[in-house]
């Protein structure tokens, strides 16, 4: 059956509209996005997928097939540690073969798009501005280029390459507040309408003979961890705190003690502010670390808590946000 | 005298620092002997105690006098000229590529050079043996931590970075609920997907 839906699909590729060359307006930035959203639900591809910056590079190859409403995809890592990726909707996978473990998680964030966009507090376009940049030809498909141009400096730009036909995205850079690339996603090959094998993607996702873990992570409020933000941070909303347990300190060296994970985001970019009961041991030094890629850290002592910001945007904004936490309990 | 590496260097200044229990010491002493390294730390201990505990090698007083007067002099430098903030979102000229641009061309070029090269491993990755099946806790969910600091530099094109492994696990966690994001799908899934954290 799904044979069939792909194939269909790759004959309403063809017929895909052509999209505007021009476009400044917030109700255009919001057709920009919901068309980008579209082109991913609506695409069938194979491909490889390239992330580099100034901390490294990694591959994946990709498949993805889908009818608007199921996705299946499957990324297989070409460098570093072997894994691959199966996602179906907001069910993600991570297979290591090595290991012969499986990571079951749900994410959710997955699922929130495009009711982000149609949330009457939406305000995408508040801080970033489309500007329209030409056409680019990239991995032998023929691309418009588009920038989000940020309103202000707590948060990066993006140069996108859409796929003309389709919206695709095919080509994404991250610009720091000078323009400069801090890191850059992109399929180096790419075969749009591809012929895919669902039934065998759809049985990459089978966990037999993988021992399933599942992340201990528990849905908490801030309030209820007795944190809270003396300022927001300009376009930054709550979309979730989550406890973690054992998740991220796990081994022999590791504490009990649990962390939470408070996650904003502006629509676009993400931070993920951790907290954690401070340890000497551990937590030696405060400020900036530059992991390279787009993605910055911060970490900040409150009086016994150890607080580190992680997320795409310049470190002022890391810092509005580490620099608001408060203790109410 | 050529054995190296015979005795920790916090063993040797325990035993400058007179805390080793008896038995112990007599095999410090032992193995700093046979070892010409351990021999030159523990003189190098010797000296630093003795400059610590010396009345003469303390600062004198025309030591202080210096710091006295380079203090002054500083305090009568001219301000250093405060760079002003920019007002403005500085307006870069969109319609040019950045700077950098090339070099991730490049980058680009490599990771075709390394999908042709590793492509062969295809789906058959997904079909391999038990023969690999290893102690690795490789999943991000599961990764272990690591001792109580453990940074590590490592040189970039940016210069250097400092690697801390408790980071690398919170990038991971950010990576794996941060999505929040309208180029989530699909180039921000694949984008966190593809990156592998360093201390995976």
């Amino acid at each position: 059956m799904l044979v069939g839906w792909v194939m269909a699909m790759c004959g309403l590729l063809a017929q895909a509209p052509v999209l505007a060359q021009s476009v400044a307006t917030e109700s255009s930035l919001n057709a920009w996005l919901l068309r980008v959203h579209q082109a991913a639900r609506q695409s069938v591809y194979t491909g490889t997928f390239v992330v580099s910056s100034s901390g490294g590079m990694a591959s994946a190859r990709i498949w993805h097939v889908c009818d608007g409403t199921e996705q299946l995809e499957r990324v297989e890592s070409l460098s570093g540690t072997p894994r691959a990726i199966f996602r179906n909707n907001d069910q993600v996978v991570t297979f290591f073969p090595q290991s012969r473990i499986a990571v079951a998680e749900v994410r959710e964030s997955l699922g929130l798009f495009p009711n982000l966009l149609k949330s009457n507090d939406s305000a995408i376009g508040n801080f970033y501005q489309l500007k329209a940049l030409g056409n680019e030809r990239i991995a032998g498909f023929d691309a418009d280029v588009f920038q989000l141009v940020p309103k202000d400096q707590l948060r990066y730009g993006y140069r996108v390459w859409n796929e003309k036909r389709t919206g695709l995205i095919i080509q994404l850079q991250t610009l720091d507040l000078n323009g400069r690339v801090l890191e850059q996603s992109a399929f180096s090959e790419l075969q749009l309408g591809a012929v895919i094998n669902v039934a065998k993607l759809s049985r990459s996702g089978n966990t037999d003979g993988y021992r399933v873990v599942r992340p201990d992570l528990q849905k908490t409020t801030a309030e209820a961890q007795g944190w809270t933000l003396q300022r927001a941070v300009d376009g930054f909303k709550p979309m979730g705190c989550y406890q973690r347990g054992a998740v991220v300190q796990s081994g022999s060296e590791g504490s009990a003690q649990s962390t939470m994970q408070w996650v904003f985001s502006d629509g676009v970019a993400t931070v993920s502010l951790f907290v954690e009961a401070f340890d000497a041991r551990r937590h030696a030094r405060e400020g900036a670390t530059d992991m390279g890629g787009a993605t910055r850290t911060l970490t900040r002592r409150i009086d016994n808590w150890w607080a580190t910001a992680v997320g795409e945007v310049p470190l002022v904004t890391l810092s509005a946000f580490t620099q608001a936490l408060e203790r109410k309990k | 005298m050529e054995k190296l590496n015979s005795i920790p260097r916090e063993q040797v200044s325990d035993l400058v620092d007179d805390h080793l229990a008896d038995d112990v010491c007599a095999q410090a002493f032992e193995a700093i002997l046979g070892d010409g390294e351990a021999l030159q730390t523990w003189h190098t201990y010797q000296v630093i105690g003795d400059v610590l505990r010396s009345a003469e090698l303390a600062p004198t007083r025309s030591d202080l006098a210096f710091w006295e007067r380079l203090q002054c002099k500083l305090e009568d430098e001219p301000a250093r000229p405060v760079v002003k903030e920019v007002e403005e979102f500085p307006s870069v000229d969109t319609s040019l590529a950045s700077a950098n641009a090339s070099v991730f061309r490049w980058k680009m070029a490599a990771g075709v050079a390394s999908f042709a090269f590793v492509g062969v491993v295809g789906m058959s990755l997904w079909a391999q043996s038990d023969q690999f099946r290893g102690t690795q806790m490789a999943a991000q969910a599961v990764v272990a931590p690591s001792a109580p600091v453990a940074l590590v530099a490592a040189d970039t094109s940016s210069g250097t970075m400092l690697r801390d492994a408790r980071l690398d696990e919170l990038m991971a966690a950010h990576r794996q609920l941060g999505g929040h994001s309208a180029l989530q799908v699909p180039a921000g899934f694949m984008r966190n997907a593809t990156y592998e954290g360093p201390a995976r």
